[in-house]
């Protein structure tokens, strides 16, 4: 292949045209054998469209087979005229086939078993070489294909991570809407839907208060995200722009305190806490969060260290006191930074468990919700609260995912400024 | 004067010299605080200083002088049965409590620290004051003062809260937990039935050594925390720079959208996604049942429950929480490699592998190096995942009670605290989280300081 054409690039031609006779080739290969009997694809074919149930897979298993014929056909339309619409054409047709040759991989046992087409119960061990020549083969021509038409064929590993990563998200999702309660359900797409599981969770004579989680939760998130961001910008400012004695030395303590596992001491803590009466007490939380938030201090610091120092001077010149320069020079340019802490901090509380669990023991009407969600999957409570469990952890990541998708931004900035520090 | 001038100039003044030099309120006022801040006028402040030592004084003559001294024995006086002759019954008479002991006994040393430093504080602040006057200058006032807090002294206003709140909630139950570790404060010392004593170094002793069931468990513990903190820092980054270089490479069409997907997973507290993953991943859990329906096994896979299973099971999760927080934190630094770098290696002959090895890994190490090193201490005390996935589990007898073939450190150290009340041991081990730490930080500072020294990446 020589011959030049605009938006393609024909080096990786053969390959891909290879790759696609072979997916063909493969059709005239032992399929699968079970019980040392083995099958040919187009042999098994009519008795799997045969079968009486799930249409779905139906459709999936023919469209394979279809695609793997038009791929064959535009390989040869491609080796004739090659043009950039049958070179994308052709794309289509190895993707449609890969993905039906990966649902054949994992339909194939339900499809068989319930049809009772192998007579024995199948395993994917016994697909035979016909099948993973032809899936390998149909990887191969999609990633060849996609780089004859200059189309990057990252989209392949993306799209298989990207399941991946969504699966347990879809998973919690489906389950929380799922009508039929119960953990162990051998299917992943709900029979039934409902709300229930939502109404549930907030119904005033509910047995698990979450509502009241939630709600505990969130007080303690707003909360420590004002006070804690003011005290971070507040120390950080002071450790970064202004020079006294002593300076260092605080640094070095925080480093070096910062290196102690913090829970370490929570029960010493737990007794200061008792001691002043707090014990069993939300305010207990938002004391701890806003005693410990300046050890937080150093993305904070570093993105101070940033902003030129003529400023302050500029500004002292003028007559500003440093209180001054705080309020008006500082703090409006470190937008972001707020913006970063004010997330962080806002956070924080909704997944801190260790020390809420060590807190409140069984004190349920004061438990935050990561200390409720961990309590209801317990093994004594998982089968009953499954599903709720499910629409209550939906309840507390979806306000977060919104949040943080918004400011994302600004999370990434603290993020790349952490990493400099 | 000139001297007191060139004093001034060459920074803080010791105390030596102001007693040398000071009138007789100066030398006075290192008995009586505040007395130096009074005659020169500044009274409101030099009556702080004086309440802050009688106060302290009082404290101490109350009960302060007694907790330091029973912080010696930890108490003496066990919790017994008494019989009451006049009810004619055995009465529970109540002992020292051992634990209130210490605790008292740590608050008492930092409030004296504390109040010392005011001492000074208090000092210094009255030699000033006599210097003022000495050069005819104006002694502040107390609005003055307060003004300074605003302007000058900023650090003092902006510091006050943290610094109450660190010494009151980490500094004083960090110093009662390190002592801990040298006492025998475990589950069968438990205060206020019991006394708890002194012991030295047994803890580390027990813990380190000898053919006990601790050691054997603390040394597995200990590689698998040191193996696991590699594991899970280095495929992270990887994993999360591959991810962020196919989604920054050329053609990749909405690349925000791809972002954001994998930013979804990041962006749900991490003990949810973690729960989630765990009740999947159970011996009934859909990934087992869809594993059986289509065909890839016959019975359950042992995900959580055996061992090596439940190892590489943590670090594959551990992946997927992970790498998009390493691909989002890697995006921007990857957009700054010069992209002349890498023309000019295709024209040499580089291909991508090459380039990568040769061009990214290099400058991605060299910005990267002290967030790595962060992102191994993290992970050397990562507790959530290990917790909310499996719970140390498998549990094994050859482990000290409650201990399991997959807890780390932190999660052994917070099972003794919650669950067997070892208190000693979970300190002795926090300790030793302490000094892996540290260590680590030194070699990263180290290192940072010698790449400064650098000419930066060429």
């Amino acid at each position: 292949m020589n011959r030049t054409v605009n938006g393609l690039n024909l080096k990786y031609f053969k390959v891909a045209f290879i790759a696609s006779i072979l997916s063909i080739l493969s059709f005239a290969l032992p399929f699968a054998s079970v019980g040392g009997k083995s099958y040919w694809s187009l042999g098994i074919l009519p008795d799997l469209l045969g079968a009486d149930e799930a249409g779905g897979m139906k459709v999936i298993f023919l469209l394979s087979v279809i695609a793997t014929a038009a791929a064959i056909l535009l390989a040869f339309a491609n080796l004739a005229k090659p043009s950039v619409l049958l070179t994308r054409l052709w794309i289509a047709a190895c993707a449609l086939q890969t993905f039906g040759d990966m649902v054949t991989m994992f339909g194939t046992k339900g499809m068989a078993d319930r049809a009772g087409i192998f007579g024995d119960a199948f395993l994917v061990k016994n697909f035979g070489a016909g099948f993973w020549i032809g899936l390998a083969a149909a990887f191969v021509s999609l990633y060849f294909t996609m780089k004859i038409a200059k189309v990057n064929p990252g989209y392949i590993v993306l799209v298989i991570l990207a399941v991946i990563w969504l699966f347990p998200i879809l998973w919690i999702l489906l389950t929380s809407f799922r009508a039929e309660q119960g953990y162990y359900v051998g299917y992943f797409i709900p029979k039934g839907f409902t709300l229930d599981n939502y109404l549930n969770l907030f119904k005033s004579d509910s047995v698990i208060p979450f509502a009241r989680w939630w709600m505990n939760t969130f007080i303690v998130a707003i909360v420590c995200c004002v006070l804690n961001t003011i005290i971070i910008l507040a120390t950080a400012y002071v450790l970064s722009r202004t020079r006294f004695s002593g300076r260092v030395t605080i640094m070095k303590i925080m480093l070096i305190i910062g290196m102690f596992p913090g829970f370490m001491s929570m029960i010493a803590v737990y007794n200061i806490l008792k001691g002043m009466g707090l014990a069993q007490n939300l305010v207990a939380l938002i004391v701890v969060g806003v005693a410990g938030a300046a050890m937080g201090y150093q993305v904070c610091k570093g993105f101070f260290d940033t902003i030129p120092r003529s400023l302050d001077e500029a500004a002292i010149i003028d007559g500003a006191t440093r209180w001054d320069i705080f309020v008006h020079v500082i703090v409006p340019l470190a937008k972001p930074m707020i913006i970063y802490t004010m997330l962080t901090s806002f956070l924080d509380p909704w997944s801190d468990y260790i020390f809420p669990s060590m807190l409140f023991g069984d004190k349920q009407a004061s438990y935050t919700v990561a200390v409720g969600l961990y309590w209801l999957t317990d093994f004594r409570r998982i089968e009953t609260y499954y599903t709720q469990f499910a629409a209550g952890s939906i309840m507390v990541a979806l306000p977060i995912v919104i949040l943080f998708v918004f400011l994302q931004k600004y999370y990434v900035e603290g993020l790349s400024g952490s990493v400099k520090g | 004067m000139k001297d007191s001038q060139k004093q001034k100039k060459s920074g803080k003044r010791s105390l030596i010299s102001i007693f040398k030099e000071g009138d007789i309120f100066s030398k006075l006022s290192f008995i009586i605080w505040g007395l130096g801040n009074i005659v020169r006028g500044q009274i409101a402040k030099g009556l702080i200083f004086l309440a802050i030592e009688v106060g302290y004084l009082y404290y101490m003559i109350q009960g302060g002088f007694q907790a330091l001294a029973n912080m010696v024995s930890l108490g003496t006086k066990e919790q017994g049965m008494v019989y009451n002759e006049q009810i004619g019954i055995y009465e529970t008479v109540s002992g020292d409590n051992s634990m209130l002991i210490l605790l008292y006994g740590v608050a008492t040393l930092v409030a004296t620290c504390v109040v010392l430093a005011a001492g000074y504080v208090s000092i210094r602040s009255g030699d000033l004051a006599r210097r003022l006057k000495l050069q005819n200058k104006e002694v502040p006032n107390l609005a003055e003062d307060i003004k300074m807090l605003f302007n000058s002294h900023i650090h003092r206003l902006f510091l006050a809260i943290p610094a109450v709140g660190l010494l009151v909630f980490t500094v004083t139950p960090l110093i009662y937990m390190i002592l801990i570790a040298f006492t025998n404060y475990d589950a069968s010392h438990q205060p206020p039935g019991n006394l708890f004593d002194w012991v030295g170094l047994t803890n580390f002793f027990k813990l380190f050594g000898a053919a006990d069931t601790l050691s054997a468990t603390f040394w597995p513990v200990f590689a698998w925390t040191i193996i696991w903190g590699f594991a899970a820092t280095f495929s992270c980054y990887f994993g999360g720079m591959f991810l962020a270089m196919l989604i920054n490479s050329k053609g990749i069409r909405g690349k925000k959208v791809w972002r954001t997907l994998f930013v979804l997973t990041m962006a749900i507290p991490s003990f949810i996604s973690l729960l989630v993953v765990s009740t999947m991943l159970g011996d009934r859990g859909i990934i087992n049942i869809l594993l059986q329906q289509w065909g890839f096994t016959t019975q359950s896979l042992p995900f959580l429950t055996n061992e090596l299973w439940a190892k590489c099971t943590i670090i594959v999760v551990n992946l997927w929480i992970g790498v998009p927080v390493t691909m989002l934190m890697t995006t921007g630094i990857l957009m700054n490699i010069p992209a002349e770098l890498y023309e000019s290696a295709k024209i040499d002959g580089a291909n991508a592998f090459v380039s990568f090895i040769k061009i990214t890994l290099p400058y991605m190490w060299f910005i990267t190096t002290p967030y790595l090193i962060a992102n191994l201490i993290g992970n050397f005390n990562n507790f959530g995942v290990i917790y909310f996935l499996t719970g140390g589990g498998p549990l094994s007898l050859d482990y000290y009670k409650g201990a399991g073939k997959t807890d780390l450190l932190v999660t052994w150290l917070y099972k003794l605290t919650k669950d067997s009340k070892d208190y000693n041991l979970a300190a002795t081990i926090g300790i030793v989280i302490f000094i892996v730490s540290a260590v680590a930080s030194l070699i990263s500072y180290s290192r940072s300081n010698a790449l400064k020294n650098e000419e930066g990446f060429q």
